[in-house]
Formats: C-alpha cells, sequence, structure tokens
C-alpha cells in the first residue's frame, strides 16, 4: 500500500522526491557544488578549527576553566614579556620544598633526616639534640636557593606544614625568612611551639597583615616589592631551632610550597582570581559551537513545521499563524530576551530556548512560500488522489523539497544564535558556571581589563565570536548559494 | 551635402571572449526631411549603431573610426559636454524600443517630457510644461493625464509618450529603434501612423531601426540593409524591395508572406547571424549564401553603385539583376 | 523580507485601507506584548505580590500594599486594572529607588532618544552616501571599501567593538571620556554644557556608525547598480541630462522607496541594539535602566521598560509601514499592479 502511494506520487522525472540512494547521490552533488565556492571553503575550514579546539580542548590545555590562583590576578600573556611594558615580568614560580632540596647551611646539634608519612609523602625531618640549660638552644636552618631574575611581583605566599614531636619542656621555634641577593633577611613567619604538637599548616600570604606588621610595613605597602626588590639569587630560608633540656626534638615538615604568584602566565594571562583566559577561550567554543547547533535547530524545526502546515493547510490556520509570526517579529528581541531569561534563570538551557522561539519566524515564512508554490504541483494534487493524508503528504512529499531550504536556514541561523548568547552572557544574564565568551567579556569589563589596559583578555573571546559567526555566515551564503540558486535573497 | 552623413563608423564591444565587432565601417547618409530605414535580423548590429550615434555607449563599447557628420559638423570628437548640451536630445533624439522601461516608474510622465525641455532650454517651467502638454497632445494622449504615472498607462499610450518625448526640443533627426516591436498589430498601426504624421508635419529626419521590412516599406523612403555589422545594400526603398541585388536582401524580401498572394511555403534563409566576435572572412554572408564561391569567400565584395541611388556589396549582384530567384532551391517543407 | 510581505499586502489595498490595516495590526501587536507581560510576571513561581511589592517590606505593610495594589483581587480584576495603568503610563515604583518608574523613565528617555537620533541619522547616511558613491564608480576602491565594511558589519559583534574602542579611545588614548552622558558634575553654562554632551556621545555613537554604516553601504550600492541598469536609464542619459542629474534625479529616486523603507524596517533593531551600547558606555538611558532593574530584580522598572521599548519598536514598525506607503506611488495611487 505504502508501496503504492510512493510510486504515485513520485514526479516524473525528477529527483524531487528523494530516496534514500537519492540523499546520498543528493549529498556527493552538494559537496562538489559547494567546494567549488572559496569563500564556503575557508568558512568550513574555520569552522573545523573551532571543532577541533572544542573537542580537543582537555588537550590543548593543561587547566580547568575555573582553576583559580594559577598566578596572578590580571596577569599579563607569557608572550608579553616581549612588551615594554611586561619587560621583566615574573612568570609564576611554585616550589615544593621535599628532603634532600633543603641545604642545611647551619646546623648546632642538628641534623637532617628523612622520614615517610602515608598521608603527606616524604617528610624533611629535623633532629635537635637536647641542650642544657643557658646553653645556646640547637638551630638548623634549612636553605632553598631561588633564582630570581624578574621584576618584583605583586605577591607571594608559603604553605608550611610541620609537626612537633618534643618533651614537655621543650620550647621549639620555627620561623621562615626570604634572603635577597643582598643578604638582607625578611623574617615573614615564625611561631613557637611548647612540648609537641600535632600536624599543622601555616598559610602565609603576602599580602596578610601579619606579614606586613612582620616586616615593618604599613597597611598600604607591598611586601613582595620590598622584599624582591633586586634580581638576582634568593634563599628561603626555614630556621627550626629549639631548647630541650629533656630529651630530643624532632620536627617533621612535610614539602614546604612556596609561590610567587607570576604576572605572566599561559597563552593568554589569568583573570581576576587567577583563572587561566587560554582555558576559557578554549573551553568556551564547546558552548558556543553547542549553543548556536541547538538553538537553530530548534529555531528551524519550529519554523518548518509552523511554515510547513501554514502553507499546506491555509486558510484560517494560516492567518493564525501569520498573525503570530507577525506578533513575534514586532516583539523587540534583545529587551524580550533579557526580561524572560531573568526570570526563567540563569541556566545555559534556557537561551537556547528563549532564542528558539524568537527566531522561528523567518523560516516560517519561507518554508510557508516554498510550500505554498510547491502545493500546485502535479505530485501533490496525484498523491492526495490517491487517498494520502495531510501529514503523509507533507512528511513525504512536501519536508524533502523543502529541505535544502531548511538546510540553509539552520547554518545561517547558527551564528544569531551565538550572537544572542554572547550578548545576554555579556549583560550578566547568562549562566554563571558556565565559561562562555560572552561571559568573558562580561567578567573582562567588570573586574578591571579596562583600567589594567589587559587587552589579552578583550580582544581573544571577542575574535573568537567574530570568527566565528563570519565562518557561519560564509559557510551559509555558499550553501543557499548552491542549493537555492533562485532564493538569494538581498538583504 | 547630405544633411547627415556617417562615414565608415566602427564601433567594437570589448569583451571577455573578445571584440565584438558589432558596428564595422557602416556608411550611409540622409537627407533633411527624409526618413531611413535600417532592417536586419536581431543581432546584426542595428541597435548598437543607434546607441553609437547618440554616443550612449556601455562602458564596453568603443568607437574604433569613422566620421559622422549633421550639416558638416563632426560629431564624434565633440568633447563630451557640448556633445551632451548641444546635440543629444537637442538636434538628434531616439524612440527607443520597449517603452514599457524607458520610462521612469517612479516620475510622473509629463514632467519626464518636461525634464528634456529644461534641461537644454533655457525656458520657465510654466512654459517648459505648457509645451509638455502640447507634446501630450500632438500624439494623441489627453494633456490632463501630465501628472499620470507611467503605470497608469498601457503598452501603446505609453509608446506614444516615449514619441512625444523624442520630440520635446524639436530635433532635427530622430532615431526609432524598433519603436513598434513590444506592440500589438492594431496599436502597432496607430503608433506607425503617429509617427508617419508627425514627420510630414515637422519636416524631421528620421533613421527606423527594425527588423520588420513591411514598417520600412510603409515609412520610409530610404532603406539599407546590414548584416554582421555592414550594410550590405541600400537604395530607395521601392528599387531594394522590387529588385533586391544582395543575395541577404533577396532571402528578407521572400521570407515575407503575402497575404495578397497565393499559397506558398514559407522561405527562411538558413543558418544563423555570424559571431562577430569572428566573423567570416572575405563577405560575410558567404556561409550562408547559395552563390558563395571562392572569391566570396576570400574577398570581401566592395559597394557598388548599380542604378542611381541603389548600391550594392555583392561580387554576384549581376546575378539578382538578372532577376532569378535563387532562394527557389532553398525550401523548408 | 518584510518588504516583500508589505507589497503583497498592498497590491490588493488602497492607501487609507492599508494604513487602517497596519495600524490595527500594531495595536494588535501592543495588547499580546502587554497581556504577555502580565501574564509572565502573575505566572512566576512563587509569590506574584513580590514582584509589585518589595518583599522587604514588614507582613503589615505588606498586607497594605496588596489591597492597594488590588493583588487580592480576582486576576481578570487586576488584568483590567493592569491595562488601564499601562495606559494611563502609571508604572509603579521602583524597588531601589523608591521613586515612580514613569519619572526615572522620563529622565532617561531623552538620552535614549539623543544617542539613537543621532547613530542612526549618521549611519543612514553615511551608508547611502557611501553606497551611492560606489555605484557611481566602479572603481576597486570604492567596491572594496563597500564590501569589506558591508562584510565587516556582519561578522563583527557590535558590543566586541565598542568595547575596542572604549578601551583604545577611552583608556589607552584618553580623549573620550569612558561612561556616562554628561560629565559629573556637569560644566558651567549652556555651551560648555552641550560640549561636554557631545563629547560624551562621541564614542557610542561613532561605534554605532562604523559598524552599521557597512549593511547600508552595500544595499543602496546593490539596488543602486539595478536601478543603473534600467532603461530608464538609458533614456535619461540620452535626453542629455547630466551625470548627476541621472544619478540623483533618475537612479536614487526610484531606490528611495526600498530604502526608505528600510531605514524603518531597522528601527527596531537599533532600539535592540541601544540596549547593549547604553550598557557598555554606562549611558543613563532607558536600555541600561532595563538591564540594571532585571539584574537587581526591580521588576515595576523593568517592566516599565520594557513597555516603553516595546511601544518604540511597535511605532516604529508602523511609522515603516506608513513611510513606504507614501514613498511608492504605485500605492499611493491605489493603481493596479505595475
Amino acid at each position: 500500500m505504502n508501496q503504492s502511494i510512493t510510486q504515485l506520487g513520485t514526479p516524473p522525472a525528477r529527483r524531487a522526491t528523494r530516496t534514500r540512494t537519492g540523499l546520498l547521490s543528493g549529498l556527493v552533488a552538494f559537496w562538489a557544488q559547494f567546494r567549488r565556492r572559496p569563500y564556503g571553503m575557508v568558512g568550513l575550514i574555520i569552522l573545523i578549527l573551532y571543532a577541533i579546539m572544542a573537542l580537543a580542548a582537555p588537550w590543548l590545555t593543561p587547566y580547568k576553566p575555573d582553576e583559580m590562583y594559577l598566578a596572578d590576578r590580571l596577569a599579563a600573556p607569557v608572550w608579553a614579556r616581549y612588551l615594554p611594558r611586561f619587560k621583566g615580568a615574573p612568570p609564576t614560580l611554585r616550589y615544593t620544598i621535599g628532603p634532600g632540596q633543603w641545604d642545611l647551611t647551619r646546623h648546632e646539634n642538628a641534623s637532617l633526616t628523612r622520614a615517610t608519612d602515608q598521608e603527606r609523602g616524604e617528610l624533611t625531618v629535623v633532629q635537635l639534640s637536647p641542650v642544657l640549660p643557658g646553653e645556646a638552644p640547637a638551630t638548623a636552618e634549612l636553605s632553598f636557593p631561588v633564582h630570581y631574575p624578574h621584576n618584583p611581583p605583586n605577591t607571594f605566599d608559603a604553605k608550611i606544614t610541620y609537626a612537633v614531636e618534643a618533651p614537655v619542656d621543650a620550647q621549639t621555634t620555627l620561623s621562615y625568612s626570604i634572603i635577597d641577593p643582598q643578604g638582607t633577611e625578611y623574617t615573614v613567619w615564625d611561631t613557637t611551639v611548647y612540648g609537641s604538637s600535632d600536624w599543622n599548616t601555616a598559610t602565609i600570604d603576602s599580602r596578610d597583615f601579619q606579614v606586613k606588621m612582620k616586616l615593618g610595613l604599613s597597611f598600604f605597602d607591598d611586601p613582595a616589592t620590598t622584599v624582591f626588590a633586586t634580581k638576582g639569587d634568593y634563599r628561603l630560608v626555614l630556621r627550626v631551632s629549639s631548647t630541650a633540656a629533656s630529651g630530643p626534638v624532632r620536627v617533621r615538615l612535610a614539602g614546604l610550597q612556596a609561590n610567587i604568584l607570576g604576572l605572566l602566565h599561559g597563552l593568554l594571562g589569568t583573570d581576576h582570581v587567577g583563572s587561566d583566559l587560554w582555558t576559557q577561550l578554549v573551553y568556551g567554543a564547546r558552548i558556543s559551537l553547542i549553543i548556536g547547533i541547538l538553538a537553530a535547530i530548534a529555531a528551524v524545526a519550529i519554523g518548518t513545521v509552523i511554515g510547513l502546515i501554514s502553507g499546506y493547510l491555509g486558510g484560517k490556520i494560516d492567518e493564525f499563524f501569520m498573525r503570530v509570526a507577525d506578533v513575534f517579529l514586532s516583539v523587540p528581541t534583545l529587551p524580550i530576551l533579557i526580561i524572560l531569561s531573568a526570570f526563567l534563570g540563569k541556566h545555559i538551557g534556557n537561551i537556547v530556548l528563549l532564542v528558539a522561539a524568537f527566531s522561528w519566524m523567518t523560516t516560517a515564512r519561507v518554508v510557508r512560500s516554498q510550500t505554498l508554490s510547491l502545493k500546485q504541483r502535479a505530485f501533490v494534487e496525484a498523491a492526495r488522489a490517491a487517498g494520502a493524508g495531510n501529514t503523509y503528504i507533507m512528511l513525504t512529499h512536501l519536508l524533502p523539497n523543502v529541505f535544502p531550504l531548511v538546510v540553509a536556514n539552520t547554518v545561517l541561523m547558527m551564528p544569531v544564535a551565538i550572537l544572542y548568547e554572547a550578548a545576554l552572557s555579556f549583560l550578566g544574564l547568562g549562566d554563571p558556571r558556565i565559561p562562555t565568551w560572552g561571559r568573558m567579556l562580561q567578567n573582562a569589563r567588570a573586574f578591571g581589563a579596562f583600567t589594567e589596559l589587559a587587552w589579552w583578555w578583550l580582544v581573544p573571546p571577542g575574535l573568537a565570536i567574530t570568527l566565528l559567526t563570519l565562518s557561519f555566515t560564509l559557510i551559509g551564503n555558499a550553501v543557499n548559494e548552491v542549493l537555492n540558486p533562485r532564493y538569494r535573497e538581498r538583504t | 551635402m547630405a544633411f547627415f552623413e556617417v562615414k565608415e563608423l566602427t564601433m567594437y564591444y570589448r569583451t571577455l571572449r573578445g571584440q565584438v565587432k558589432a558596428v564595422d565601417g557602416v556608411s550611409f547618409a540622409i537627407e533633411k526631411g527624409k526618413a531611413l530605414g535600417i532592417a536586419g535580423e536581431s543581432g546584426c548590429g542595428k541597435s548598437s549603431m543607434a546607441t553609437t550615434l547618440l554616443r550612449l555607449l556601455p562602458n564596453n563599447g568603443q568607437i574604433m573610426g569613422g566620421q559622422v557628420l549633421m550639416d558638416g559638423q563632426s560629431l564624434l570628437d565633440m568633447p563630451e559636454e557640448q556633445f551632451r548640451r548641444r546635440i543629444r536630445w537637442k538636434r538628434i533624439s531616439m524612440i527607443f524600443q520597449g517603452a514599457m522601461n524607458a520610462l521612469n516608474p517612479v516620475h510622473r510622465v509629463g514632467h519626464q517630457i518636461m525634464e528634456a525641455i529644461l534641461t537644454h532650454e533655457d525656458v520657465s517651467p510654466t512654459e517648459a510644461r505648457r509645451r509638455a502638454e502640447d507634446l501630450l497632445n500632438m500624439v494623441g494622449i489627453n494633456p490632463k493625464r501630465f501628472d499620470d504615472f507611467p503605470h497608469e498607462f498601457s503598452g501603446g499610450m505609453k509608446q506614444r509618450v516615449v514619441i512625444a518625448m523624442a520630440l520635446a526640443c524639436n530635433p532635427d533627426l530622430v532615431i526609432a529603434d524598433e519603436p513598434t516591436t513590444a506592440l500589438d498589430v492594431i496599436v502597432q498601426a496607430q503608433v506607425l501612423k503617429a509617427i508617419d504624421d508627425l514627420r510630414q508635419r515637422l519636416g524631421l529626419s528620421m533613421i527606423m531601426i527594425t527588423h520588420d521590412l513591411s514598417v520600412i516599406a510603409q515609412m520610409c523612403d530610404d532603406v539599407a540593409i546590414m548584416y554582421a555589422g555592414r550594410i550590405v545594400e541600400h537604395g530607395s526603398a521601392v528599387d531594394v524591395y522590387s529588385q533586391p541585388l544582395h543575395p541577404y536582401t533577396a532571402g528578407l524580401v521572400r521570407a515575407f508572406p503575402n497575404i495578397a498572394a497565393g499559397r506558398s511555403t514559407i522561405r527562411s534563409i538558413p543558418g544563423s547571424p555570424p559571431n562577430l566576435i569572428d566573423p567570416p572572412t572575405g563577405c560575410r554572408f558567404h556561409p550562408r549564401c547559395p552563390l558563395a564561391d571562392g572569391r566570396c569567400r576570400a574577398e570581401e565584395p566592395a559597394f557598388q553603385v548599380v542604378a542611381g541611388r541603389h548600391a550594392v556589396a555583392c561580387h554576384k549582384a549581376d546575378v539578382l539583376a538578372g532577376g532569378v530567384d535563387i532562394w527557389q532551391q532553398r525550401q523548408l517543407a | 523580507m518584510g518588504i516583500t510581505a508589505l507589497q503583497n499586502g498592498v497590491k490588493v489595498l488602497g492607501f487609507r485601507a492599508y494604513l487602517f490595516r497596519r495600524a490595527v495590526s500594531a495595536l494588535l501587536v501592543l495588547f499580546v506584548i502587554i497581556s504577555f507581560n502580565f501574564a509572565v510576571f502573575r505566572l512566576m513561581p512563587g509569590d506574584p505580590s513580590s514582584l509589585i511589592i518589595d518583599p522587604r517590606f514588614t507582613p503589615e505593610a505588606i498586607a497594605l500594599l496588596r489591597q492597594q495594589f488590588g493583588l487580592d483581587d480576582p486576576p481578570f480584576v487586576q488584568y483590567v486594572k493592569y491595562i488601564k495603568n499601562l495606559v494611563t503610563f502609571d508604572l509603579g515604583q521602583s524597588f531601589t529607588s523608591r521613586r515612580p518608574v514613569i519619572d526615572e523613565l522620563k529622565e532617561r528617555l531623552p538620552n535614549t532618544i539623543t544617542l539613537f537620533l543621532t547613530s542612526f541619522t549618521f549611519t543612514a547616511l553615511l551608508g547611502i552616501a557611501v553606497g551611492v558613491f560606489a555605484a557611481a564608480r566602479r572603481g576597486s576602491f570604492a567596491e572594496t571599501l563597500v564590501t569589506g565594511a558591508g562584510l565587516f558589519t556582519y561578522a563583527v559583534p557590535t558590543f566586541f567593538f565598542q568595547l575596542l574602542l572604549l578601551l583604545l579611545f577611552g583608556y589607552y588614548v584618553p580623549i573620550f571620556p569612558i561612561h556616562g552622558t554628561i560629565s559629573a558634575p556637569p560644566p558651567e553654562g549652556t555651551w560648555a554644557q552641550l560640549l561636554d554632551r557631545l563629547h560624551h556621545l562621541v564614542l557610542p555613537a561613532g561605534s554605532n556608525v562604523i559598524i552599521g554604516f557597512g549593511s547600508w553601504a552595500l544595499y543602496t550600492r546593490n539596488a543602486m547598480l539595478e536601478a543603473l541598469s534600467q532603461d530608464y536609464i538609458i533614456t535619461a542619459r540620452a535626453k542629455g541630462l547630466s551625470e548627476r542629474a541621472v544619478l540623483y534625479h533618475h537612479a536614487l529616486r526610484s531606490v528611495l522607496p526600498p530604502i526608505v523603507t528600510l531605514v524603518f524596517l531597522s528601527l527596531p533593531g537599533l532600539v535592540t541594539g541601544a540596549v547593549i551600547t547604553e550598557t557598555i558606555f554606562s549611558w543613563h538611558g532607558v536600555g541600561r535602566y532595563l538591564v540594571d532593574a532585571v539584574l537587581q530584580q526591580d521588576y515595576p522598572a523593568a517592566q516599565g521598560a520594557f513597555y516603553l521599548i516595546a511601544i518604540a519598536v511597535i511605532v516604529s514598525n508602523f511609522l515603516a509601514d506608513l513611510v513606504y506607503g507614501l514613498v511608492d506611488p504605485r500605492i499611493r495611487v491605489a493603481g493596479e499592479n505595475a
């Protein structure tokens, strides 16, 4: 039964109705035509590059988009060091100093050994002998050289994890200092432990007030600039001393973490919380592509369905749908997207829905007009004469004919969707958990890219959006030219 | 000396495929008050010649040589500005083919006529308007329709507006380029009559370009037959039609069905007009000519005067002069 | 696009009937929008009264206000009151500033209009001029300029370009102010104030113009080229008209109807663009008010601003219809199809 209807409905000698094999050969023919259009090919190449970027994101960057404090805030890209403004700017330096890395530069009644802890890995153990009262305390000075040939950083920090095993009368002092090339010693932290102490972690940040006080600086001064004022060889010094009469003191140290947050980082620098911008850019490609594709498909799907129904069934239904389309078209799109997104919440799925809800009209119109002209054709009449139902006709006969138009529209709709998402994110209505280029631009604006002249934060996402929409437009135009030589609408 | 003379006018179009030799050494002359018809198939260069005479060539058209003289004054080397002010429309005007497109749809018709007057003459707008209304009257259109738009007129009326516009500045010479081709037979007759009346009344000289021999027979004193960018025969209409001396002319005349004659098969000239980028050597008609021989293929025939004003460019003119119907064998079934 | 729809609608009716129909359509759209506005705000999850009465009020105050606002009335009564309020432009009170929304809008509307009109006028003028120029001289420079500008318009998102310009001319080379409509405190004297306002206007309006003129130029050029290839242009030249007269009086004149329509059809898009421009340049206008209100969850303000914007868009659509009808004589005379 189905077969006979199809045979009746197949128009003579025209490949209008696509059979399965027809589709394949149609695609091949399409590609042959598309290849000949240079602009389309350029667009396609750019798009493929973006797709690669999106897919290969985890391999293109070692970081995750929300990893914070990889460097100082608003750090410049690594290659900016060739610009006069950033000459000598420091990159991020991280040290984890374990056993074997410390130099024991001074020891009196003290020695160094190692140990292993299940949780904390390799430990450096400072063994301090008991001293008689009145004698000098047992001291160990652990030193670690740091070669620092850069301009002063903005901050530095350290994390010291220690545990003390000592007799009750022991008084153990630990201190952490930085000695500059001139030999000036800056003690940024110290602590005294009475008796034993379980594992403790001290976090030292140069921005802390205690550090500033310790260094004798005011609240507004910058310890990092003071300490790292010169270029040369520095030493990080950890001093452990104790006075214990009754027994030895053992101070166990886990790997000491010392960081200097750099002002240069990565391919595109960092944002206001030190997250890598290149990572955000690369992961942002995923979102933009997905949104673009989904929203475009949704919009065109709605539009096609409405266009087909409206065009084919005509009459009151047609009037109704076209009126609805008129209303939607008259509504100012961005304002309504703004209002609705605020109400529906800042969720990424909402943006797809909203964009689709307000972009289906052009497709509907175009599909409708082609349906109207197809409606008159003989094969439609023949199918109806054979008793085919409306839905069947629309699906099997009209839809394949309308398909080239639909495809072209889909491709051309994608840049629109991407731009809307970017605009909404930029205005602050996007999903804050998802890294998109629009959000990057918003952050740039809100968190000081302008005042710090951090153009590397601003330009890449914007450029990324531009190139992506450009590529879609080029492809869409080429597709349109190939599939619909007569539908080249001007404007 | 003739009123209007064209000598060896040559104009080529530059195209990607080469030079199109649209007008290749055309010469003719017109006396004051007389009408010359230029006949030929589509694509023979007639319209190109018309635009050349008014120096309205497109960007890729180039005048390669020749002279155009009006009252002895050379028109081709006149500076553009001077030509535009003194000659174009003022002394030579044109009735266009396809009046539907010749009029600007967003301007009123009366205004378009007035515009021509105001461009060339220093009169007040009121005076120009009055004259435009007179012109509309003259071509048989109610002057009250001055303010109407072109889309409100029928085809024939639009053509008459175009005629009125052509006469706006009292030119000496009017070039009519297929003025009735797009019209139906009855309207055609009306328009032709209008043109003829005006011409007689105003003493205009006219060049009538058409592929329709009957129109020329009706309206023109002289006729020139054009083929592949060249004039192959010219003379008075009576002479040329009654005694065609060029095989092509003979073919054209024969191809015209005669409603008064008895039934006969329609004869047409086999083949098609030549490619003007690479025209045939020698006589350009030789591929289609039943009389062609080696000499025809090699040597271009020169113009020979046969009798009075009747001249022809053909090596075999004497054959036709003898009254032989060379096309008799070439009948289509 | 919209133009074909217009042409189809118009061919069947005379001008007056056409205008009437478009007016009805505009009112219908307005009605739908405000009803939709009503429905959305009342259908939101949670207590709808929190949309009108600031939830930070005391419960007694809230109860009182509920009564005052008629929130306990049945929905239909609320709807009628809502329509009445809108028609009288009683738009409620802003949560954040406690001032009547209508007053805040009145303050900001002139700024938006200024920015809008300036951007729009110069974009159209520049675009059309460049388009005509490119059509008149088919030299390679004009063509590349137009094609390049057109592509630029299409490809670069406006807000990105504006951010760049702001960075460049507000920060790097600080020759223009980076935010606001006027300096704070404003300078003395009317002239100084005027100049100050102009100074602030340059970046926002300028960025819109640079980004926008390309598509105008492209469209005008294409339309002009098509017009110039028409037969009546040959007629005009044959009539001995100067090249200038041919270009402007004939070619441009016949291209004017679709261009003028385009002018008005692009108005709604510009309204939308104003929202972003105002946000970027911190312009004291209605668009930024909308965004800020939404971000601060100041619902009366957001509603009010949206209402105003919707009216603007609908009005400009209607104007487009009106002007198209006027400019194309085929419609004016209510004649048959051309």
